[in-house]
């Protein structure tokens, strides 16, 4: 296969082998190494046939200081290639989708249509990443909290596109709930669900 | 979300360190095929699992790398993704790179037939 070499030569191809995408054959990118050039640039070699969302990415500043937050600080300044920004914005997109498409299968199964915070943890364990599943767990517990002590919520309302295909489906498990709350003018509602924790004791509320 | 709530939402979780955008991880989530609706939770716990995943392969690339001045190199992510089972869904879109004249002798040596679209 091919190697990695480090080279003064000022401009390497990029070798796709994108099977999935493609029909088949190797993929050429022109990619100047000093970083001018945006590793998108998909058009030149239409890996695309359609819009694909491994499109639509997240901001690259954000992405690179998250990136540097995560390597250790020697006291030198910590230096990330442009390339490898870009790329790991394409990474993260590839995440997203990869978490999506397997909690939008679990919730299909269960016969739910809306994706909610077990359907995600479950697809993290099953993919490989249940070394996220304790911090996350903490950090939903806080962001709750967090909700809660926000000034003049008694709880949290939701307009279109969160929460608004929320079905009887979604309480089928015993869930104590952590915020409930319908909002009598927009006549939608969040629902906090805990499925993962059982807390035995809790009354169980319904929304019917 | 209202943007009442939105700014709420906003808060708290920026509050407890999020530091990239909900609405474009909603985005990217919705352009799934067969998705219909995201609840709050799971667009939060996206969200903060997308973090924890730059963060990982970040370090796991910058510790398998040459690691030369405190920089970080598109070959080690290259060479992470190949190495690492959590992250081999990524092979596809992290090819190595390879040079003009070494991917000229590589096709001398195996030569591509004809794509049979």
């Amino acid at each position: 296969m091919e190697e990695d070499r480090s080279t003064t030569d000022a401009s390497q191809l990029t070798l796709g082998i994108s099977g999935e995408y493609m029909s088949g054959g190797y993929v050429l990118q022109s990619q100047d190494d000093d970083g001018e050039e945006s590793l998108n640039d998909h058009d030149d070699v239409g890996m695309k046939e359609n819009f694909r969302e491994q499109d639509i990415y997240l901001p690259i500043a954000n992405v690179a200081r998250i990136m540097k937050n995560g390597i250790p600080q020697t006291g030198k300044v910590t230096m990330i290639a442009k390339d490898a920004k870009e790329c790991v914005q394409e990474c993260v997109s590839e995440f997203i989708s990869f978490i999506t498409s397997e909690a939008s299968e679990r919730c299909h199964q269960e016969k739910r249509k809306t994706i909610n915070g077990e359907d995600i943890l479950f697809a993290m364990s099953t993919l490989g990443f249940d070394m996220y599943l304790e911090p996350l767990k903490l950090y939903l517990q806080k962001f709750r909290e967090a909700m809660k002590g926000e000034k003049g919520i008694p709880g949290v309302s939701v307009g279109e596109g969160l929460g608004e295909e929320l079905t009887d489906d979604s309480f089928t498990n015993q869930l104590p709930a952590g915020i409930i709350t319908a909002d009598g003018q927009q006549q939608n509602v969040m629902v906090y669900t805990t499925s993962y924790q059982q807390i035995p004791g809790v009354q169980q509320i319904q929304f019917s | 979300m209202s943007s009442n709530v939105e700014e709420k939402v906003n808060h708290a979780s920026n509050s407890k360190g999020i530091s990239l955008p909900m609405t474009r991880v909603k985005l990217i989530m919705k352009s799934s095929p067969d998705v219909s609706s995201i609840n709050q939770e799971a667009l939060l716990l996206t969200t903060k699992a997308t973090e924890l995943f730059v963060q990982h392969l970040a370090l796991s690339s910058f510790n398998n790398g040459s690691g030369k001045d405190q920089t970080l190199l598109y070959s080690d992510l290259a060479n992470t993704v190949e190495e690492k089972e959590t992250f081999q869904f990524l092979t596809d879109i992290l090819p190595k790179k390879i040079l003009v004249r070494d991917y000229l002798k590589l096709l001398e040596e195996n030569p591509i037939e004809e794509a049979d679209n």
